[in-house]
């Protein structure tokens, strides 16, 4: 069996080829987001121009680096030169780059987003230059994007499995020493501190223990932890080794989400190099230490991502939710000593081995240590996902990474972090002298909210607080998974107040039957339930002007509530023939008096508006 | 030791009912590798539904009996998970994301226009099958948002006219 050391060395051999390429690579990201955008036509297009003039080159997909905003990406490092990063390099753009860039010699600049790394190039600018690069601190994001996330020998080359050498060599409780030393807590939304959470399993009895990878991944508007999986997959899955051996476990369970087949694909991959290099399975690097473990893949149910419906998911039932405790630790998987924890927080713990907890610790604040995950997403110029230290001001991912609104629009709110969490208004975010809300557990729990997983939506004023309530509510009472009453029958009640609000129906007392009623959830039986009502009660807390607005003069200001408004022609325009054509209910007629628009059939879907914004005009339903 | 090896006891064994014999046997061949005991149904879902774009009812009795539980329990699983249907997809799937960046760009407005052109509501299709509508969840391409994706293409960020028009094309039968 071979040594790490060996290991090494053979894996350093296969990524020289990579830092020092005899002719040029070309990096293609390959995550679900670039693929969505364009990526698998980018990759058909160069492999087909490569060919087509004969130009001699290595493709290697990678994954994504994180900028989404300018899917499709694509590197081009020529022999002795810099990694140039292109953007928005959609396959209609590929004959001109192969041609300037790999037939000519040139750099083709007005593609170019940056050179990554070292080296300067005339007239285009330094990656680490841009906005959307300020102030992050890519440990977890140091790979993605940079190595084959399909070859092993890529991560071990860059020091992967060397935290795991370095584990074996510790005694159990070393190790979780150093992930406690470390101050890690779990990325998952409890904020749970790592180590002890190990060492309950530790302590437990019984021959059988699981460690479990949580990566479902539920919160809509989070992506942090497909990004990581899809783009560094062997992060993972050593954090989770080590964990076995630091509490005695024999086998793992990755739990991934259905909507996530790409990562489902590399995490399988990643699992069978390990096992192939003697990672996974008997006696792993000749430690005497056992432990292999599985993908299982998800069917669409958020309540899975709850740590004991996940565990009821992997035992084959429906993924109910169960009252803790017992807490996994006691009973989890098959009702043995469980340990489940999020895929952001195994993927640290390779860092914290490797590099030791003192390192770990040099970022982030007194109270929270190490780098966060963001993905930001919603009403900003700059989609994606980024890595920061952990107390960062949400102002700075907002406004300056994302680079704000769109043109013309104010910050309204910031929904951080999923259903469950809540939304932090415009007004705690930007704070005159001083750098407002900052990415930390405490300042969330302060209003009554959570961070959550890492989800970052941006919200402007051409959004409504109602409707955003609604979605929500409507999602957790679509995900309930009606156990218990308080929470199926509490979710139902709180959608249903909500649409009446916003059909112009709202009431007086709805107020306080809402508050009546996210009192009574603090009692379901999981937190799913019990955290139901936070958007709502942020709702009242930090947009009541907005929510007595529609119950009591019905009016919706952002004019988004489909109840509240109506559409009209307000001019008769040239642009109105489009306009009725598009029309999908046929609800613009034309009579005598010109074109207007039948309300009867109108479903408010604001097509005419978009082809005729000067003829179409937006009114109160419920004038003052 | 899963499902199978826990609950065996608590439910007496389950006969196995006729269902078309072709197709239980290939769902038999599909899953001949599963095991019982092992944290397996999900795998047995996602292979039958990969293979046949759904699990037949009519499996559910032999699904039972194969991980030695009751059809109840078979069937609550598959009715919990949103991602297991249980009726054959329809000709064309146009797969909208109820996600919040979509929501916020918005989304309502494409959903409303694409039911009304395509005429029948979310998570239904036309009578004749030709074309569906299915609710998904964010999976993180939100720089594409507000977005549709029709038989797993991408199409975003979508305007509403967009949207209508692509809805229009597959109504008659283009496939956009
Ligand atoms: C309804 C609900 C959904 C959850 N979804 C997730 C999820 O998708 N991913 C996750 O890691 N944790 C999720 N959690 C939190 C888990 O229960 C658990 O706290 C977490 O996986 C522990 O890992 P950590 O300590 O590494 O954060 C969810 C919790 C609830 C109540
Ligand atoms: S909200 Fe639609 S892709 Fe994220």
């Amino acid at each position: 069996m071979a040594t790490y050391q060996e290991l090494r060395a053979a894996a350093e051999e296969a990524w020289r080829a990579v830092v020092q390429p005899q002719r040029p690579l070309i990096r293609v990201a390959s995550g679900t987001c670039s693929r969505a955008a364009g990526g698998e036509g980018t990759l058909a297009a160069l492999r087909g121009e490569l060919a087509a003039r004969g130009v001699e080159a290595d493709v290697m997909e990678v994954g994504c680096p994180g900028l989404c905003f300018a899917d499709p990406l694509l590197e081009v490092q020529k022999p002795g030169g810099p990694r140039m990063l292109y953007g928005h390099l959609t396959a209609d753009k590929l004959p001109r780059l192969v041609e300037e860039v790999l037939a000519k010699g040139g750099n083709a600049p007005d593609l170019a987003l940056g050179v990554v790394a070292e080296g300067t190039v005339e007239g285009i600018p330094a990656l680490d230059s841009l906005e959307w690069m300020q102030g992050q601190e890519r440990r977890l994001l140091a790979n993605c994007g940079v190595i084959d996330p399909e070859s092993i020998d890529h991560y071990v080359a860059r020091g992967g499995y060397e935290g795991l050498a370095k584990a074996l060599q510790m005694s159990d409780e070393e190790v979780i020493k150093e992930v406690l030393d470390s101050g890690l807590w779990g990325r998952g939304g409890a904020a749970f501190p790592t180590g002890r959470k190990w060492d309950f399993l530790r302590q437990a009895r019984g021959p059988t223990k699981y460690m479990v990878c949580n990566a479902d991944e539920g919160d809509p508007g989070s992506f942090v932890n497909r990004n990581l999986m899809e783009g560094d997959p062997h992060g993972i899955v050593e954090g989770m080794i080590i964990g076995g051996y630091a509490t005695g476990a024999s086998y793992g369970y990755i739990y991934i989400r259905d909507e996530y087949p790409l990562a489902v694909e590399r995490m399988q991959k990643a699992l069978e190099q390990a096992r192939e290099k003697g990672l996974l399975g008997e006696d792993i690097l000749a430690s005497g230490f056992s432990y292999d473990m599985e993908v299982v893949r998800g069917a669409g149910s958020y309540v899975c991502g709850e740590e004991t419906g996940l565990i009821a998911s992997i035992e084959d039932i429906r993924g109910m939710p169960k009252i803790r405790p017992p807490y996994p630790a006691q009973a989890g998987v098959f009702g043995k000593p469980t340990n489940v924890n999020n895929v952001e927080s195994y993927a640290n713990v390779p860092l914290v081995l490797r590099h030791g907890a003192g390192w770990y610790a040099s970022v982030g604040t007194e109270n929270d240590k190490g780098t966060k995950m963001f993905s930001l997403s919603g009403h900003v110029q700059r989609v994606g996902v980024l890595e920061v230290p952990l107390g960062t001001p949400m102002r700075d991912l907002v406004l300056g990474n994302g680079g704000g609104v769109p043109e013309g629009r104010h910050l309204k709110a910031v929904q951080p972090g999923g259903p469950l969490s809540g939304v932090i208004p415009a007004s705690d975010v930007i704070v005159s002298g001083d750098v407002g809300i900052r990415l930390e557990p405490q300042p969330f729990k302060d209003r009554g909210m959570f961070m959550g997983s890492g989800g970052l939506v941006v919200m402007d004023d051409s959004s409504c607080v109602i409707d955003l309530a609604i979605y929500f509510e409507w999602f957790a009472e679509d995900e309930s998974c009606g156990r218990c009453t308080t929470c199926f029958a509490g979710t139902r009640r709180l959608l249903e107040i909500l649409r009446r609000i916003s059909n112009g129906e709202g009431r007086p007392e709805d107020v306080e039957i809402m508050n009546l009623l996210a009192d009574t959830m603090r009692y379901a039986n999981c937190v799913h339930g019990q955290a139901a009502p936070t958007v709502v009660m942020a709702t009242l807390s930090f947009f009541r002007d907005e929510l007595m607005e529609h119950i009591e003069e019905k009016r919706c200001r952002a004019k988004v509530c489909r109840g509240l408004v109506r559409y009209e022609v307000a001019s008769q325009t040239d642009a109105l023939p489009a306009a009725t054509d598009i029309c999908p209910t046929a609800a613009i007629v034309r009579d005598n008096g010109g074109y207007r628009v039948e309300q009867s059939l109108c479903i408010r879907c604001n097509a005419c508006k978009e082809l005729a914004p000067e003829a179409i005009e937006v009114v109160d339903a419920f004038p003052a | 030791m899963g499902l199978g090896a826990r609950h065996a006891s608590r439910y007496s064994p389950v006969e196995l009912l006729e269902g078309d014999p072709h197709l239980i046997a290939r769902i038999k061949d599909l899953i001949a590798d599963l095991t019982s005991d092992h944290a397996d149904l999900l795998v047995a879902f996602h292979r039958v539904q990969a293979e046949m774009g759904y699990v037949p009812r009519e499996a559910v009795p032999f699904l039972a009996a194969r991980f030695k539980t009751t059809p109840a329990m078979i069937f609550g699983a598959i009715s919990f998970y949103s991602e297991v249907h249980t009726e054959p997809p329809p000709g064309t799937v146009v797969e909208w994301c109820s996600g919040p960046a979509c929501l916020l760009k918005g989304s309502m407005n494409i959903r409303r226009a694409i039911e009304a052109v395509i005429g029948c509501g979310m998570n239904e299709s036309t009578p004749d099958n030709a074309v569906g509508l299915r609710l998904v969840q964010c999976d993180g391409t939100c720089h594409l948002a507000p977005l549709v994706r029709v038989e797993h293409r991408y199409v975003g960020p979508l305007t509403v006219s967009d949207a209508i028009k692509l809805a229009r094309d597959l109504k008659e039968g283009k496939k956009a």
